[in-house]
C-alpha cells in the first residue's frame, strides 16, 4: 500500500511543481516522498520511477492523442527510441534515482 | 555505509539531471533530453491543434489597439490604426509564426551558422563574411536609417519581433531551438538588412568571370564567341521596342578593353542553381473575360520549409495591401492593394566583377591603383562555435570591395588575389520601394516607387484597376563597354572600374504595349537596339517563348486560364530537340529496353506531367549527353562553365562536327551523332537501373523525386512530393527548386480578386497542422482564394481566430 501511496503522491506532487517549474523539480518531490514513505531502496526506486514515469507517460500520451501525433511522428524519426517510451524512461529514471536517494537517507542505521 | 550509499545515489541522480539538462555531441548532436522530453515544457508543447483560439496580448511600444484576424489557413489580417503599430504587429505576428527561420536565415547571412551547429559550418561562415555580406547589410542599414519613413518602419518591425522574443520561455520556444539547445537573441535592424542581402546573394550573384577568363585562355576568342555569344537570339525579349529607345545613353570614353590572358586556379565559386528564376506577366483588359487586367507572378526559388514566403494582409489608414512578405523584412514584396498589383522576377544581369589586385607585399597593407600604393582596410572577423571556442579571420578590403580568396581561404596561388565588386555592397533603399508600392494607386506611383530600387535587380510587372499594365527592369546597372564584365579585370587601373550607372529612366521598361500583355521569365531584357551593353551568366531560353506564345494565342482570359499557364508542363526544350536526337537513332537496330525507350520517347507529347515516362527518358538522356559533350570542361580546375543548353542544341544541329563533340578519352573522333547514340544508351541504362532499384516504372514525378527540405536538412521535417514540370518549363519545378509562390490577381473595378499558394504553410512549426497544409494544395495545382477586406468586421465569415494586441502600460 505504501508503494501505491508513493507512486500517487510523487505523481501528483510532481505534476503541481512541474506545471510551473523546470523539468527536474519533479525529482525534489520524488526524493521527499521517498524519504517520508520510507520504502526500502529497490521498492522506493520503482515507486519514484513509476510516479514520474507514469506522469510523463500520461502527459505525453494526452498531447499525442489530442494533436493526432503530429509532432510525435516526426520526433520519433529523429530520436533513436520512440519518443513516448523515451519520455517515460527519462522521467522514470530521474524519479527513481531521486526516490532511492530519499529512501536511503531515511534509513535508520 | 549509509552515507556512502546516499552519496552514490545522490551523485547518480544529480549527474543524471546534469546530463539530461545539457546538449551533447556524440558523433551526432543530442538535445538536452530531460528538457526536451519534459511533457510540461519540452518538444511536446510544440505540438499544436488544428483549432486555434482567440488570444489577447499586451505589447510594449504599441500606441493603439491592433486586431489580427487569422483566416482558415492562418494568414494574418492585421488591422492597425497607424503605421508604426502596423509594422510592429507585422514583426510580432511574423516572429510568432516564423521566429526560428528568421533568425536562422539572418545568422546564415551574417556567417554565424557555426554558433548554432558548430565548426562544420565554419567554411560557409567564412565565405559569407569574406563576400562582405555583413558589410553589405551595414551599408543598406545606413540608407534605411537615413530615410525617416524607412527608419520608423524598420524600427517598428524590429520592436514587434523583440516584443515576441521577450514573451518567450523555454516552453514556448520553437522546436528547433529545443532540438539544438540554444535560444533566440534580440532582433536588430541590421538583421533586416542581412535578410535582404541574402536575397541579393541568391538572385544577383550570377557571374562567370573566372570561368570566362579561363575559357578565353584555353580556347581563344573566336571559339569563345561561338560557345558563349552575348546574344543567343533565342528568346523573345522582355521589352521589344526595336528602334524606339529615344534617349541619349551615357557614353564612356571608349578605352579598348585589355583582355586578360591567364589561367586562374581558384576553385569554382558556389553558384545559384540555374533553376532559380521566375515568371511574371500581366494581360490587359482587352484580352480578359471581365475586361479588367490580370496579373500573375511565380518566383522560382529553392523550395524549403519553413517557406521563404509568409502571406500577410496589412491594413492601416494609409494602406490596405496583401501578398507575400519575406519573414525578416517589413511590408509586402509581391502582392496587391485596392488599386494595383505587382510581382517580381529576377533580372539576369552581370552585377559582379573581379579585379586582380597587386599587393605591395605579403602583408597586404597596400595595393597598387593608378601607380599609387593605396592602404587596404582589414576587417577582423570573429567566429564563435557552439562549444564556446572561437576562430578569427582577417578579410582584406580594397576600394573595390573585399578580397574573398587568399592563401588562408580557398586560394592556392598567393599571387592571385581578386577583389570582389558587387552591386549589393552599395547603399540601397529597397524598403522604401516596397513601402511606396504597397500604397501605390497608379502607374505613376509604381514608377516613383521603383526609382528607389537598386538591388537585387528585378523585373517588376504591374497592373492597375484603372487598366494599365507595365513592366520595368529595375536595378542599379553599371554602364558597361562592350565585353566589359565578362572577364577578370585589371585592378591596378581605375579606368577598368564602374564609372557610371544607367539612369533609372533609361532602364528597360514599357507600358500598355500593343500586344496587350507584358511578361518576363529571366530572358534577355531588350531587343538588340537597346543602346547599352547587356551581359549576364545566362538568359533563359525556353519558358519565356512558351509563355508569350500562350499569352498571344488565348483571349477572353479568365484567372483559371492563367493558373493553367502557371502550371503548364509543356517542355519546349524537348519539343525543339528530341525529334532531332531521335533522327540519329536507327530504331530498327534497337533492342530490349532501348527499343522500349525509343517508343516511349517517340510517342511522348512533350508534357512533363506527373505520369509521363517520356519525360524521364528525355531527362536521363540529356543528363548523359551534356557532360559527354562538354567533357573538355569537366575538371574542377581550371574552372569552366558549360555553354547553355540552347547553344549546345544549336551546335548539334548546325555544327555536327564541332571539335567539342569528340570525347577526349577515346581514340576515335566522335561527332554529334556518335555522342547522341552513346548518351542514349547511357541514359536508358540509368533508367533501367533506377527501375530495378525502385521496382516501378519511371513516371516523371517519381523519377524527379521533388523534395521540399527543412532549413536544417532535417529529414523528419521535410517532404517528398509528386509534381510535374521542370527547369525551362513554365511550371519550373525541378527536384529542389520551383515556383515558391504562385499569385493570380484580377484587378476588377468592383473589387480585386486574388488567389495564391505556396509549397509550405503559414506556420514555421513542424508541430503545427499549418506547417505544410498548403503543400498538398500546391502540389495538386490548387489555389487559395484570398480574403481581402478593409475591416475586421468583414472577416467574420472567414475568420478562424482573433489576436488582439493592446499597448502595455
Amino acid at each position: 500500500m505504501k508503494f501505491v501511496y508513493q507512486v500517487i503522491i510523487t505523481a501528483v506532487g510532481a505534476f503541481v511543481l512541474q506545471t510551473f517549474l523546470p523539468w527536474w523539480t519533479g525529482t525534489i518531490v520524488a526524493a521527499g516522498v521517498g524519504y517520508y514513505i520510507g520504502n526500502n531502496g529497490l521498492l522506493s526506486f520503482f515507486g519514484g520511477f513509476l510516479g514520474i514515469g507514469l506522469l510523463w507517460l500520461g502527459m505525453a500520451l494526452f498531447i499525442d492523442v489530442s494533436t493526432q501525433s503530429i509532432l510525435t511522428e516526426k520526433i520519433n524519426r529523429i530520436l533513436p527510441l520512440n519518443s513516448i517510451l523515451l519520455t517515460t524512461l527519462v522521467g522514470g529514471l530521474v524519479g527513481g534515482f531521486a526516490a532511492l536517494t530519499g529512501a536511503l537517507l531515511s534509513k535508520k542505521q | 555505509m549509509k552515507i556512502i550509499k546516499v552519496g552514490v545515489s545522490a551523485f547518480v541522480t544529480i549527474g543524471l539531471i546534469y546530463f539530461l539538462n545539457n546538449s551533447w555531441n556524440v558523433g551526432s548532436p543530442i538535445p538536452p533530453l530531460g528538457k526536451f522530453l519534459d511533457p510540461f515544457h519540452g518538444f511536446w508543447k510544440n505540438a499544436e491543434n488544428v483549432k486555434i483560439g482567440d488570444e489577447v496580448g499586451q505589447i510594449p511600444g504599441l500606441k493603439e489597439r491592433v486586431v489580427i484576424v487569422y483566416d482558415s489557413v492562418l494568414i494574418p489580417h492585421i488591422y492597425a490604426q497607424n503605421d508604426d503599430d502596423l509594422y510592429l504587429a507585422q514583426g510580432y505576428i511574423t516572429a510568432k509564426n516564423r521566429l526560428w527561420q528568421m533568425e536562422f536565415q539572418t545568422h546564415a547571412g551574417a556567417g554565424r551558422v557555426s554558433e548554432i551547429v558548430g565548426e562544420a559550418a565554419l567554411d560557409f561562415d567564412r565565405g559569407q563574411r569574406r563576400l562582405g555580406m555583413v558589410y553589405a547589410a551595414e551599408n543598406s542599414l545606413k540608407s534605411m536609417e537615413a530615410d525617416p519613413v524607412a527608419n520608423s518602419m524598420v524600427n517598428a518591425y524590429t520592436r514587434g519581433i523583440n516584443a515576441y522574443i521577450q514573451s518567450l520561455d523555454y516552453e514556448s520556444l520553437p522546436v528547433e531551438y529545443k532540438l539544438l539547445g540554444y535560444k533566440p537573441e534580440s532582433w536588430t535592424n541590421l538583421k533586416c538588412g542581412l535578410l535582404l542581402k541574402s536575397m541579393a546573394k541568391t538572385l544577383n550573384l550570377g557571374e562567370k568571370d573566372l570561368e570566362m577568363t579561363n575559357a578565353l585562355h584555353l580556347f581563344g576568342k573566336e571559339t569563345l564567341d561561338i560557345l558563349y555569344p552575348d546574344y543567343e537570339g533565342a528568346s523573345d525579349p522582355i521589352v521589344d521596342n526595336a528602334g524606339n529607345w529615344k534617349f541619349t545613353p551615357i557614353a564612356l570614353d571608349s578605352l579598348p578593353l585589355a583582355l586578360p590572358d591567364e589561367l586562374v586556379s581558384l576553385p569554382p565559386r558556389e553558384k545559384s542553381s540555374p533553376d532559380i528564376g521566375s515568371n511574371n506577366w500581366a494581360v490587359s483588359g482587352k484580352k480578359t473575360k471581365t475586361g479588367s487586367p490580370i496579373l500573375c507572378n511565380d518566383p522560382h526559388l529553392e523550395l524549403n520549409l519553413p517557406s521563404i514566403w509568409y502571406v500577410i494582409h496589412l491594413n492601416s489608414p494609409t494602406v490596405n495591401v496583401m501578398g507575400a512578405s519575406l519573414p525578416g523584412a517589413p511590408a509586402v514584396i509581391s502582392g496587391f492593394n485596392d488599386s494595383i498589383a505587382w510581382g517580381v522576377t529576377n533580372a539576369q544581369r552581370d552585377l559582379v566583377d573581379w579585379y586582380k589586385i597587386k599587393f605591395k607585399d605579403a602583408a597586404k597593407n597596400e595595393y597598387l591603383s593608378d601607380g599609387v600604393w593605396k592602404p587596404t582596410k582589414k576587417a577582423v572577423e570573429k567566429f564563435l562555435f557552439k562549444n564556446g571556442e572561437s576562430f578569427y579571420d582577417t578579410v582584406v578590403y580594397t576600394h573595390h570591395g573585399p578580397v574573398p580568396y587568399d592563401e588562408t581561404y580557398h586560394g592556392d596561388d598567393e599571387k592571385n588575389h581578386f577583389a570582389f565588386r558587387w552591386i549589393a555592397h552599395d547603399p540601397s533603399e529597397e524598403i522604401i520601394t516596397f513601402y511606396k508600392l504597397n500604397r501605390g494607386k497608379n502607374h505613376e506611383d509604381y514608377q516613383r516607387a521603383l526609382d528607389h530600387y537598386s538591388s537585387p535587380a528585378q523585373n517588376f510587372v504591374f497592373a492597375s484597376v484603372s487598366g494599365d499594365i507595365a513592366m520595368r527592369i529595375q536595378g542599379k546597372y553599371p554602364v558597361r563597354r562592350k565585353e566589359e564584365g565578362k572577364f577578370l579585370l585589371d585592378g591596378t587601373k581605375t579606368s577598368t572600374e564602374w564609372k557610371a550607372f544607367i539612369p533609372n529612366e533609361q532602364n528597360v521598361m514599357h507600358k500598355n504595349p500593343t500586344r496587350e500583355f507584358v511578361s518576363s521569365a529571366n530572358q534577355y531584357p531588350a531587343d538588340i537596339t537597346y543602346p547599352y551593353y547587356v551581359t549576364a551568366t545566362s538568359f533563359e531560353d525556353y519558358r519565356n517563348r512558351r509563355i508569350n506564345q500562350r499569352l498571344a494565342e488565348i483571349n477572353d482570359i479568365t484567372p483559371q486560364d492563367l493558373m493553367d499557364l502557371q502550371l503548364d508542363n509543356y517542355n519546349l526544350k524537348a519539343a525543339e530537340s528530341l525529334p532531332l536526337f531521335l533522327s540519329y537513332l536507327d530504331s530498327t537496330q534497337l533492342k530490349g529496353s532501348e527499343a522500349v525507350a525509343y517508343q516511349k520517347l517517340k510517342s511522348w507529347n512533350y508534357y512533363n506531367s506527373v505520369e509521363s515516362e517520356g519525360a524521364s527518358y528525355y531527362e536521363a538522356w540529356l543528363r548523359a549527353l551534356l557532360p559527354m559533350i562538354w567533357d573538355e570542361m569537366a575538371a574542377e580546375k581550371p574552372a569552366l562553365d558549360w555553354p547553355t543548353t540552347y547553344m549546345t542544341f544549336r551546335f548539334i544541329k548546325e555544327k555536327p562536327d564541332f571539335s567539342f563533340f569528340d570525347i577526349q578519352g577515346t581514340p576515335e573522333k566522335e561527332n554529334a551523332g556518335d555522342i547522341i547514340r552513346k548518351s542514349f544508351s547511357e541514359g536508358v541504362a540509368v533508367i533501367d537501373k533506377w527501375k530495378e532499384e525502385k521496382k516501378k516504372d519511371p513516371a516523371w514525378a517519381d523519377y524527379k523525386d521533388g523534395y521540399v527540405q527543412h532549413l536544417l536538412r532535417q529529414e523528419a521535417f521535410s517532404y517528398h512530393i509528386k509534381h510535374g514540370g521542370n527547369g525551362s518549363i513554365v511550371n519550373a519545378h525541378s527536384r529542389r527548386n520551383g515556383p515558391s509562390w504562385r499569385m493570380v490577381v484580377s484587378l476588377e473595378k468592383s473589387g480585386i480578386k486574388a488567389w495564391g499558394i505556396y509549397p509550405g504553410g503559414q506556420s514555421g512549426n513542424p508541430g503545427s497542422p499549418y506547417y505544410n497544409n498548403l503543400l498538398p494544395l500546391w502540389t495538386e495545382g490548387k489555389y487559395f482564394s484570398f480574403h481581402f477586406t478593409s475591416s475586421p468586421e468583414l472577416m467574420q465569415t472567414s475568420k478562424m481566430a482573433t489576436l488582439t494586441l493592446t499597448p502595455k502600460k
